[in-house]
C-alpha cells in the first residue's frame, strides 16, 4: 500500500484502494452514487393551493393535489456541471433519469453524465431509465479511474446499463415485460469528450461564444434517421408517423452491445449538452439550441439549464424533460469546486416500487 | 384484545377526463385475524339471546318449539367465559336467564341453567320489539364489554308506534350489534331490516322452523369469532370535495352515506362495527374540483380507523386517487369492479321496486323492473338470488331479462327474495 490513492471506506474505516468496487472488509459499495449530495428537496409548499401541509404520501392535506417529488422536477450541481429532470405537462411521472459524476482518474479529472429516457410503452419505463442511468455512472466510474480509456469505458457503461434494464424484466412473463430506455453519455476529460448513446436521446456541442458554429454530436437511433439515410429529407422523416420509433436502445433485443461512439475534440471553450427528446423536439437545431444556453451559461450553468427546460415547457411540454449542461474544458479553469468524488445520480434512492395495482384493468399500460 | 391485520386494496379507475369530478372505486378490506392470539378474549364479549314469546309463536306449536331448540343450540356455542343473558319477548320484555336482569359468566353450570329455563318458556302476549332491544341495552349496560352482541328471533309484525320503535333502535345504536332472523312469512321485512341495518347485523328469513337451530349456532360461531369491536371506515377528502355516497356493497349492500360523524376536518367515520377473519368491499364515491390535465390529486384516504380506550387507532389505509388527462383510451375505462357492484346494487333495488309494484298490483313496473333484476343476476353470476327470482317470475331469457310474472308465489318465496335481495356476489377472479 503507501499509495497516495489510498482512502478509508465511509462505512468500516477500512483502507481501499481505488479503483475497487467494494471494499474488501465489509462488502460496502464504494461506488454507488451518493445518496444525499445533491437530492432535490421537495417543495414545502403545495402548487396548488399554496398549503404547507404536505402529507407522507406527498399529497396536499388541503386541497389533495399531488405535491412534486422528488424526480417530477430535480436539479442538480456539482460546480462546472448541472441537471435539471422535469416530470412535463402532459405525462403524470417523470421517466427520465440522470446521473452526474466529477471523479479523478490517472490521466486528470474527469466529468462523467448520463440521460435515459425510459420508453413509456415499455414495462416500468421509470424504473428503466433510473438502473441504467445509475449502471452506467457506477461503471463508469469504476472503469475511468482504474486507467481505462474514454471509449472502452463508454462501451462497458452502456452493456452494463443494458443489462441492468433487461435484469429488470419479469422473468415469469418474457414477452409483457420488457422494460426498456434510451441512453446517452459523455465523458469530458482534457481536451477530449467522448460520446456514446442509444436510442434518440442527444448530446450538443454548444461554444460560449456567438458566431461559432454549434453541432449535434450523436445520431439518434430512429426511424426518421433510417428514412434521412435512405434519401428523404429531414422535415419530412421527422413528420413521419413513426419518426420518434427509436431503432436502438437499452433492454431486451435493444442492440445496445453496438451503440454510437463518437469522441470530438472542441476547438474552443464551451459547453456540453446532454438531454432527452422532451427538450430536443421543440428545438432541434444546434443553432437554436446554442442561442437559448448562452449567455446565461456563461455565467450560471443552472440557470442556463433551468431556462432550457422552461423553455420546452413553455412550449407545450409534452413529454419529460431532462437536460444536462458541462463546461468544458474540464476541469473548468475559472471553476475552483470542480471536484464532487463521488458519482450522483438524480434522483438519488428511489427505492424500487414494486407494481401496486390488486387490479391488471386499472393500470395503463 | 388481539388485533388482526387489516388489507386494504383500492379498485378505481384513476383517470378522470378534463374536467371529469366523479371519482369512484371499490375498497376490499381484509381481516386476516391475529391467528395466534385467536379470537377475542372471552371476558371481553358478551351476547344476549332474544327470543319472540308472542302468542303467535304457539301456531303452529312447532315454531316456539323450534325457538326454543334454537336457543339451547345457541348456548352451546356460547364459549366459557362470556357473559351472556336470555330475553323474552312479548308486549313487554322479560329476563329469562339470570331472572335477574343482569348478565351471566358462560361455564357448564350456567348454560344448562340457562337451557332449563329457556325449555319452560311458553307463548301469550305481544310483539313490541323496541322494548326488547331496550332490555337488551339495558342489560347489556350492567357488566360493559367491548364486543356486545345479540341475535333477535320474532314471528311477526311489530305492534309498537313507529316512533317508540325507531326511538329504540337509535339507543342501542353504536351499543351492541344484532342479528335479527323472522320464523314463518307474518313478520315484516322492512322492520327487522331497520333493526340490523342500524345494529350493523345480518337480516334473514327462516321459513321452516326446523332450519333454526342450525342457523342460530352459525350466527352464535360468527359472533364468537369476532376480535375487535367499532371499527370504523374514515374518508378524508380534500377542501370542497363532496361524499356523494359510501356504501358497503359485500356481501350485502348497505348505506352508509347518511351515517357520518365527523372525525375532524374533511373527514368522517362511517360504522362498520365488529370483525372476525372476513373480506368486505366498499363502494366509494367523491366529487372533487377538477384540476388541469395531467395533474394528480387524492381524492381519498381510506383508513379502517380502531376506537377503543387508548385513542383511535389506524389498522389500515388506501389511497383514492384522481388523474386528469386528455386521452380518451384512459378516461372512458370503466373499472371492472367499480361496474360490478354499481350492477349489484342496481340489483338489489330492482328486486325491491319490482315486488313492491307487484304488491301494489302494478303488474307492468313489477315485470320489467324483476326482467331487470333477472338480467343483472344472469350478467354478474349472482346465482343464489337468480335462483330465488325464479320461483317469482317464470324466466323466458335471462340474458335480456324478458320475464312473465308467475301468478302463485309462495308467501316464503317472496319474502325470502325481498330479504335477500341485497345479498351480493363478489367480482370473478
Amino acid at each position: 500500500m503507501g499509495d497516495v490513492t489510498v482512502s478509508a471506506c465511509p462505512a468500516c474505516g477500512e483502507t481501499v484502494t481505488p479503483p475497487g468496487l467494494f471494499c474488501e472488509a465489509c462488502g460496502h459499495d464504494l461506488s454507488a452514487p451518493a445518496v444525499a449530495v445533491g437530492q432535490a428537496s421537495p417543495p414545502a409548499t403545495c402548487p396548488g393551493c399554496g398549503s404547507t401541509k404536505i402529507d407522507a404520501d406527498r399529497f396536499c392535506d388541503e386541497c389533495g393535489r399531488k405535491a412534486p417529488s422528488g424526480r417530477d422536477h430535480a436539479q442538480i450541481d456539482i460546480g462546472g456541471m448541472v441537471g435539471v429532470s422535469d416530470r412535463g405537462l402532459r405525462h403524470h411521472r417523470n421517466e427520465d433519469a440522470m446521473a452526474l459524476a466529477a471523479i479523478d482518474t490517472p490521466s486528470g479529472p474527469a466529468a462523467i453524465a448520463v440521460v435515459c429516457d425510459g420508453v413509456s410503452s415499455s414495462d416500468r419505463p421509470d424504473e428503466a431509465s433510473l438502473a441504467g442511468a445509475n449502471a452506467a455512472a457506477r461503471v463508469l466510474t469504476a472503469a475511468l479511474r482504474s486507467g481505462d480509456d474514454p471509449a472502452d469505458a463508454s462501451t462497458a457503461a452502456i452493456t452494463a446499463a443494458a443489462q441492468a434494464v433487461t435484469d429488470l424484466g419479469d422473468p415469469d412473463r418474457p414477452a409483457e415485460s420488457t422494460p426498456a430506455a434510451t441512453y446517452v453519455a459523455a465523458v469530458i476529460r482534457g481536451e477530449t469528450v467522448t460520446v456514446c448513446w442509444a436510442g434518440d436521446s442527444r448530446a450538443y456541442w454548444l461554444p460560449a461564444d456567438t458566431g461559432r458554429p454549434a453541432r449535434q454530436l450523436t445520431k439518434d437511433d430512429s426511424w426518421a434517421e433510417e428514412l434521412i439515410a435512405e434519401g428523404m429529407s429531414e422535415a419530412e422523416a421527422q413528420a413521419s408517423p413513426q419518426a420518434h420509433q427509436i431503432t436502438r436502445w437499452l433492454g431486451a433485443d435493444g442492440r445496445a452491445q453496438d451503440p454510437g461512439v463518437t469522441s470530438f475534440e472542441p476547438p474552443e471553450r464551451g459547453f456540453i449538452l446532454l438531454c432527452s427528446d422532451g427538450l430536443w423536439n421543440y428545438r432541434p437545431d444546434p443553432a437554436g439550441l446554442a442561442a437559448l444556453t448562452r449567455p446565461a451559461a456563461r455565467t450560471d450553468l443552472l440557470a442556463a439549464a433551468s431556462a432550457l427546460v422552461k423553455f420546452a415547457l413553455d412550449a407545450g411540454g409534452q413529454d419529460n424533460i431532462t437536460v444536462v449542461l458541462a463546461r468544458f474544458p474540464w476541469p473548468p479553469p475559472d471553476d475552483a469546486t470542480h471536484e464532487a468524488t463521488v458519482p450522483v445520480t438524480i434522483p438519488a434512492n428511489i427505492p424500487a416500487q414494486p407494481a401496486k395495482s390488486g387490479d391488471p384493468g386499472s393500470t395503463p399500460t | 384484545m388481539s388485533q388482526p391485520d387489516f388489507n386494504v386494496e383500492i379498485f378505481q379507475n384513476e383517470y378522470l377526463p378534463a374536467g371529469g369530478r366523479e371519482v369512484n372505486a371499490i375498497v376490499t378490506v381484509t381481516s386476516s385475524g391475529a391467528l395466534e392470539a385467536g379470537p377475542a378474549a372471552a371476558a371481553q364479549a358478551s351476547e344476549i339471546i332474544i327470543v319472540d314469546c308472542s302468542g303467535s309463536m304457539s301456531a303452529p306449536r312447532t315454531k316456539i318449539e323450534a325457538a326454543r331448540q334454537a336457543t339451547v343450540a345457541a348456548l352451546d356455542a356460547i364459549r366459557d367465559g362470556v357473559a351472556f343473558a336470555v330475553v323474552a319477548g312479548t308486549s313487554g320484555a322479560k329476563p329469562v336467564y339470570p331472572g335477574d336482569g343482569t348478565l351471566s359468566v358462560a361455564d357448564p353450570e350456567t348454560r344448562e341453567a340457562a337451557k332449563a329455563a329457556v325449555r319452560r318458556l311458553q307463548a301469550g302476549g305481544g310483539t313490541s320489539i323496541g322494548k326488547w332491544l331496550l332490555l337488551a341495552r339495558k342489560i347489556f349496560g350492567t357488566r360493559p364489554a367491548e364486543l356486545q352482541h345479540a341475535i333477535l328471533l320474532t314471528d311477526g309484525k311489530n305492534n309498537e308506534r313507529r316512533r317508540n320503535f325507531d326511538e329504540a333502535i337509535a339507543q342501542c345504536e353504536g351499543v351492541f350489534s344484532c342479528d335479527c332472523r323472522g320464523v314463518g312469512t307474518d313478520w315484516n321485512v322492512a322492520e327487522l331490516r331497520k333493526v340490523s341495518s342500524a345494529l350493523l347485523g345480518s337480516v334473514d328469513i327462516v321459513a321452516d322452523p326446523s332450519g333454526l337451530a342450525a342457523d342460530f349456532e352459525a350466527m352464535m360461531k360468527s359472533a364468537m369469532g369476532k376480535e375487535v369491536a367499532d371499527v370504523a371506515l374514515r374518508v378524508r377528502t380534500p377542501q370542497h370535495a363532496r361524499i356523494r355516497f359510501v356504501r358497503q356493497v359485500a356481501p350485502t349492500i348497505e348505506e352508509l352515506t347518511a351515517r357520518r360523524t365527523e372525525a375532524g376536518p374533511q373527514a368522517g367515520d362511517y360504522p362498520t362495527g365488529a370483525w372476525g377473519e372476513e373480506s368486505r368491499d366498499y363502494h366509494i364515491c367523491v366529487e372533487v374540483e377538477p384540476a388541469s390535465v395531467s395533474q394528480e390529486m387524492l381524492a381519498a384516504r381510506v383508513s379502517l380507523v380502531l376506537t377503543s380506550d387508548s385513542g383511535p387507532e389506524v389498522l389500515g389505509q388506501g389511497l383514492v386517487k384522481a388523474i386528469w388527462t386528455d386521452d380518451d383510451g384512459l378516461s372512458t375505462r370503466i373499472n371492472r369492479h367499480v361496474a360490478h357492484y354499481t350492477g349489484q346494487t342496481e340489483l338489489a333495488q330492482a328486486i325491491q321496486d319490482g315486488l313492491a309494484a307487484r304488491k301494489a298490483g302494478d303488474e307492468d313496473t313489477a315485470t320489467s323492473r324483476l326482467g331487470r333484476a333477472v338480467s343483472l343476476a344472469h350478467q354478474s353470476g349472482n346465482e343464489d338470488t337468480a335462483q330465488l327470482l325464479a320461483r317469482v317470475v317464470d324466466v323466458m331469457d335471462a340474458a335480456t331479462g324478458t320475464v312473465r310474472l308467475k301468478r302463485r308465489v309462495a308467501d316464503a318465496d317472496e319474502m325470502t327474495l325481498d330479504t335477500r335481495s341485497d345479498k351480493t356476489v363478489r367480482v370473478k377472479k
